[in-house]
């Protein structure tokens, strides 16, 4: 039954590797330019405050370069412009008069060096009108407290903010509270979520070089360059064609760079001013102060009846925020989304809410609030599961949205059906590989070290694409052109953001058309060569614009063989391509019949010399579902009760991601979620100091611990396994991943921890000063 | 302040101020930007290089003080256009993603292979915790470094 | 109100600094006169640099050990083991004589920061940083190291337990140099442990712990406890150690020295590790420790 593939399902190096072993690849924080200028930034040292007076004179007398909030256009802006504009709100500046955050830009200088720059940035003197700062959504919220913004911008008009709350949506089906009434069973817990740090490797950097004719060039660290020139001609009016955003590798992103990072504009105005190149790279302390995940409040409650069947749910969140709204709308959408795509609810309410607070804005990361919410659902699934007296694998079956169900993917406007699932598989092989049915029972354990196994399992969507427009945009341009020796230039806008996207487009192109794997040339490019793209996020990357790329290989093997059946004098359907390692190329032959073959070089030669023109295709392609790619995760610790610490024993992940494209690199992204996920859930938060209202580590990641390789379980104790679906609408079957691979691990932990001490935690992470203190006050069961 | 170091076997002269970092200096001055900037206090490992053969953190580090020594990067890895076995294993196992700690980890691992040519799995992970790595969970690091070393043992 | 929020740049080291790189120790220890305060020891720069970089200090003068060879090496000599101060970390952790001799300090030194960290760091470094949690210290501290200080006006002996005067802060003098660390000795048959727990692996300790004990006719004969991360300075355990001295070590016995812990200590909340954290991860760290270490001295003390 399956077919076979001479490239997907293989693993095949990067594309991209050879640059990046030999530290030839060019990131955004690479581009140094003749001439240039270095931007520092002046931050608000106070979390909440207005400027009453900013000198900069000590600046310019240095012979910085300065703008201020006075000296940049006067537009209020959305940074990230993947939402329509119907769940887009508009609270950013460029700079601002107003701080609404420790680190919240005011002024920047450029100067010759560094050094100058930041002696100059010194040398501003502002005075500023203190405040009253609120570092806490519930306390946000109440009336009366002092508003972070007075109004915001939506479709073009001005609306007021009431009580800090800076969007809010409820969605009710069916009779919720018939519902509880018909379960045995109701279990109410709230959760909170830490504020998590990106902490990608590459801080945010933008290098922005004036062109003459008042244009500008831009390098930047971005999931989306068409985004980010479409953002810069919104706020400085320049023309669209004028503004040229050019690709470079991506040092990680994880979300925190969908919406166009404040770097890009703060170095447009300066470049402009400058009339020389400005390069405004950020340091990691800034990079803290830049973006950080949401940070959730959950009341969750879910009803059950004995037979197992979930009657009713209703959830609570509420969403820190921040000091700005990036994509908080369409993530309350979103996460009633997630939440009810786990399992099927035949009765539910769901109440969102955005609150502003005087914090670090919040952004997508990887998940785009499923982890958070996966955690707080399979936690307590877990917990339903055992009051039920039932195997949580069972239970979490029994009520799974699977094959057939409707799926919510990316929010209430995006409604599509299921078509391919491995759920089921992904359970019993993972379970018997961990040997679940030999957990130990929960806190029966009383030695030191309580080892414990935990189960999670979840999902994501594959693009954000939908059967009707929606509220999000969601499609990608692409353009493949045969050159004269036979190997093909692939053009997308697309980012690779590490994931091995745009290998996997070229694997697909060499696939289709019938070519050896090096001959797919993935071509440098930037925003006036190439068709738009959404942005690299949502674990579109393969499918959707894998589609695109599919799109674009099966034109230009169309019009190839077309062309070969008048040189070849065959039907072009009678016509075949094989990838030839020997000549380097593909070679279109007819099937059976010796000898009567073409290289594609030779081809595209002649197509030349006959002037039939260039062998090329262009598409623009939009999905029309965004089917979700499952994955599980069964996880077992050891928590030392003496030190609270809690170590990883094993480790089995099994992912559903439709057909495999290629099996190291997809393996790769289990892997970094796992460990993006193990330190969510025992590691990583962003607390702050109330005193000083800045971040407690003040930004040094001295104080932001991700995990070392010496803190991840062995090779041996780390198995993945694939069950490999076929995804109709995908190419060649393929789903997504990146984000998959992180949603459940939170819960999957949690669940191990309770099964090895007795202990449930609500509140993350886990740090081993919370599992000190919850031994020692009795073992709650 | 002139300097005169030995920078990917090639002996070099450069004019420095005492603050001058050596990554910069590499970055900036010499055009070689494969040692990063990720943190710039030492936690992270981007940034390192090789100082007579053992990995230090150029962020850390004066540009004043390699005078007289041997600075290699990864850019001085690869010889004759001829990766080096870890540079080959780390594309042939995955162990590549955004790539942005890549040139420090290779180093290190470098290093490491260089002292220890059979190293366990315990040996490695304990070598490279000074290299952060945000995408991979370092497994296919790895098994990389493990690959790496199965063939310079040959 | 954040102070340093428009202060810091990590990309550069924004501060200027006249450079010296003496030749000579003579001449080293005339810089340090010449400039006393305005001063700073370059080492390793891998504490120094991180704080210039955070603005915590702003020298106007660096002075560079690099040159000075006769600060760096291992060797025994007469009064036991001595390190020069400028010596690499990472050359303690390959030194044999240290592995054989001070396997309590080679854990320890194997314990600071990465690879990168110890190929950069040195032991005079990790001292004179005086951070409450250095790693050295508390090995040191049990070793009953003596620290030799130089200044132009001649050579001290500071005894390891008067060196620490507050984070950050030493018994050395502003025109003074940290030149030796010279380790007495061992006793016969002694056990030990070093332990540390991080919130991961690279990681400045929570809490570190070391101990070292002899054994005689099957009781606690000589015994020393001393913890990091605890208290402004690395400290003894004095009233653990007293009470387990001339007793057989039994598990109620470490139990209860290890309760005792929580009086030599006081430490803070910070975000590496609340208080009450650190007091139960104190215990857990010397019961851990003191039962090795006996293990290791002969003693079946499980
Ligand atoms: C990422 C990272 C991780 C770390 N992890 C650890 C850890 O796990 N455990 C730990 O204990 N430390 C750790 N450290 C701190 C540091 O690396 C060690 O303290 C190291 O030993 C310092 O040595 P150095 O030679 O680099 O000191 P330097 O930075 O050169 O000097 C430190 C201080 O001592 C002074 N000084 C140095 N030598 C002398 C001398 N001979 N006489 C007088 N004064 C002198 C200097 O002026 C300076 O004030 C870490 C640091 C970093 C950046
Ligand atoms: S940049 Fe040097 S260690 Fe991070
Ligand atoms: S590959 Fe991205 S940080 Fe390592």
């Amino acid at each position: 039954m399956r077919q076979s593939f001479r490239f997907i399902g293989r693993s095949t190096p990067r594309m991209d590797g050879v640059a990046k072993v030999t530290g030839r690849e060019i990131y955004a924080s690479d581009i140094y330019l003749p001439d240039m200028l270095y931007a520092r930034v002046l931050k608000s040292p106070y979390p909440h405050a207005r400027v009453k007076h900013i000198d900069v004179s000590g600046a310019e007398r240095l012979g910085a370069v300065v703008v201020t909030y006075r000296d940049v256009p006067d537009v209020v802006y959305c940074p990230r412009l993947v939402s329509t504009p119907e769940a887009t709100y508009k609270d950013w500046r460029v700079l601002t008069g107003k701080p609404l955050y420790v680190g919240d830009p005011i002024a920047a200088v450029a100067a010759e060096s560094e050094e100058l720059a930041q002696r100059a940035l010194e040398a501003i003197e502002v005075e500023f009108e203190v405040l009253e700062p609120s570092f806490d959504p519930l306390e946000s919220m109440r009336p009366g407290k002092p508003l972070l913004h007075e109004r915001i911008r939506y479709m073009g008009e001005e609306v007021e903010v009431e009580n800090n709350i800076a969007c809010t949506m409820e969605i009710e089906q069916g009779d919720v509270e018939r519902g509880f009434e018909e379960a045995d069973v109701v279990l109410e817990r709230e959760y909170r979520t830490n504020r998590r740090y990106h902490c990608q490797l590459e801080p945010k950097t933008a290098v922005v070089r004036p062109e003459p004719g008042g244009g500008v060039t831009i390098w930047t660290t971005t999931q989306s360059i068409h985004n980010t020139r479409l953002l810069i001609h919104e706020i400085f009016g320049i023309p669209v064609g004028k503004i040229n955003v050019v690709k470079t590798a991506l040092g990680g992103s994880f979300g925190s760079s969908i919406q166009t990072n404040i770097v890009v504009p703060i170095a447009v105005a300066l470049a402009l001013k400058a009339r020389k190149p400005v390069r405004l790279a950020y340091t990691r302390e800034e990079d803290l102060h830049e973006h950080c995940a949401y940070q959730m409040i959950f009341r969750l409650k879910l009803g059950a009846r004995r037979d197992g069947r979930l009657t009713a749910g209703s959830l609570e969140a509420i969403l820190d925020i921040g000091a700005h709204q990036i994509q908080a709308y369409p993530l309350l959408g979103c996460l009633v989304g997630w939440w009810v795509s786990l399992y099927k609810l035949p009765n539910l309410r769901y109440v969102g809410k955005a609150v502003y607070t005087n914090k670090v804005p919040s952004c997508a990361m990887r998940g785009y609030g499923n982890p958070q919410i996966t955690w707080a659902v399979e936690s307590l699934m877990d917990e339903l599961a055992e009051e039920l007296g039932l195997d949580p694998l069972e239970f979490k079956l029994l009520n799974h949205v699977g094959l057939g169900d409707l799926f919510w993917g990316q929010g209430p406007t995006v409604k599509s059906i299921i078509k391919s699932s491995g759920v089921e598989e992904l359970v019993r092989r993972g379970a018997k590989l961990i040997g679940w049915d030999k957990r130990p029972k929960p806190g029966a354990q009383r030695g030191r070290y309580r080892r414990g196994i935990g189960f999670g399992r979840g999902f994501h969507t594959s693009s954000a694409g939908a059967p009707v427009p929606g509220t999000v945009v969601d499609y990608t341009g692409a353009m493949l052109k045969v050159n004269e020796d036979g190997t093909l230039d692939y053009i997308t806008a697309m980012m690779d953001c590490g994931g091995g996207t745009l290998t996997a487009h070229a694997k697909i192109i060499a696939e289709e058309i019938g070519v050896p794997l090096e001959c797919v040339n993935i071509v440098r490019a930037d925003t006036q060569t190439t068709l738009y793209d959404v942005c690299t996020h949502a674990s579109r990357g393969v499918y959707a614009g894998g589609a695109a790329a599919l799109q674009v290989a099966r034109e230009v093997k169309r019009k190839l063989l077309e062309l070969a059946a008048r040189v070849l004098d065959a039907y072009p359907h009678a016509l075949k391509i094989r990838p030839d390692e020997k000549r380097g190329q593909g070679v279109i032959y007819v099937e059976g019949v010796e000898g009567r073959e073409i290289t594609i070089g030779e081809l595209a030669s002649m197509a030349r010399h006959k002037n039939w023109g260039t062998i090329a295709a262009v598409a623009s392609v939009r999905q029309g579902s965004c089917p979700p790619h499952f994955t599980a995760y069964f996880v077992e610790v050891e928590v030392d009760t003496e030190t609270g610490k809690v170590r990883p024993v094993r480790v089995v992940a099994g992912a559903d991601v439709g057909r495999v494209i290629n099996p190291k690199l997809a393996e790769g992204q289990i892997h970094g979620g796992f460990a993006m996920g193990w330190s969510m859930a025992l590691l990583e938060d962003t607390p702050y100091d109330p005193r000083s209202g800045d971040l407690l580590n003040k930004g040094f990641i001295t104080d932001y611990k991700i995990p070392t390789a010496g803190d991840l379980p062995s090779l041996e104790d780390f198995q993945v396994f694939f069950v490999e679906t076929e995804e109709p609408t995908g190419p060649f079957g393929a789903k997504g991943l990146g984000e998959g691979a992180l949603n459940p691990v939170a819960g999957a932990i949690a669940n191990a921890i309770y099964n090895a001490i007795g202990v449930r935690f609500y509140e993350l992470p886990i740090t081993p000063d919370k599992i000190l203190k919850a031994l020692k006050g009795g073992e709650r069961r | 302040m002139k300097i005169r170091f030995k920078l990917n076997g090639r002996e070099i002269e450069a004019e420095v101020e005492p603050n001058t970092l050596l990554l910069n200096l590499l970055r900036e001055h010499l055009h070689l930007t494969g040692a990063k900037y990720g943190c710039g206090i030492g936690e992270c490992g981007a940034c390192t290089v090789l100082l007579d053969g053992e990995p230090i953190l150029s962020c850390l580090t004066l540009a004043v003080e390699v005078d007289g020594r041997e600075v290699t990067t990864i850019e001085g890895l690869a010889r004759d256009g001829e990766l080096h076995p870890l540079q080959r294993a780390f594309l042939e196992e995955g162990a590549v993603q955004c790539g942005f700690c890549t040139p420090g980890m290779i180093l290190t691992a470098k290093a490491l292979l260089d002292e220890n040519p059979n190293p366990s799995e315990d040996e490695i992970r304990e070598y490279l915790k000074g290299n952060l790595c945000r995408c991979t969970g370092y497994v296919n690091i790895v098994k990389a470094v493990k690959r790496a070393a199965e063939e310079m043992r040959g | 109100m954040s102070l340093w929020i428009n202060r810091i740049d990590t990309h550069i080291l924004p501060i200027n600094f006249q450079y010296h790189a003496p030749e000579t120790l003579e001449e080293a220890l005339k810089l340090l006169a010449e400039y006393g305060d305005e001063a700073k020891i370059l080492s390793g720069g891998t504490d120094l640099l991180v704080k210039m970089k955070q603005r915590l200090i702003e020298p106007r003068h660096i002075i560079s050990l690099r040159n000075l060879t006769e600060l760096r090496g291992i060797s025994e000599v007469e009064g036991g083991i001595h390190i020069g101060a400028a010596t690499k970390l990472r050359e303690i952790e390959r030194s044999q004589i240290i592995a054989e001799r001070l396997p309590l300090l080679h854990e320890a030194v194997k314990a600071i920061g990465s690879i990168q960290i110890r190929n950069m760091g040195t032991i005079g470094g990790n001292l004179c940083n005086a951070s409450p949690a250095a790693d050295s210290a508390v090995a040191l501290m049990t070793l009953g190291a003596e620290l030799h200080a130089q200044s132009i006006e001649g050579e001290r002996i500071i005894p390891i337990e008067d060196f620490f005067k507050g984070p950050g802060v030493t018994a050395l003098k502003p025109v003074e140099l940290l030149t030796a660390i010279r380790i007495p000795p061992p006793p016969e048959n002694y056990g030990w442990a070093f332990m540390k727990i991080g919130r991961t692996s690279l990681d400045i300790a929570t809490v570190n712990a070391a101990v070292l004990l002899t054994l005689r006719g099957g009781r606690i004969d000589l015994c020393r406890i001393a913890l990091g991360a605890v208290a402004p300075t690395p400290v003894r355990a004095v009233r653990a150690e007293e009470h387990l001295r001339g007793r057989e070590p039994t598990p109620e016995l470490i139990q209860e020295a290890s309760e005792l812990v929580v009086e030599d200590i006081s430490p803070i909340t910070d975000v590496r590790g609340t208080a009450e954290y650190r007091v139960e991860a104190s215990k857990a760290l010397v019961r851990d420790a003191l039962k090795l270490s006996i293990e290791r001295a002969g003693g079946g003390g499980r």
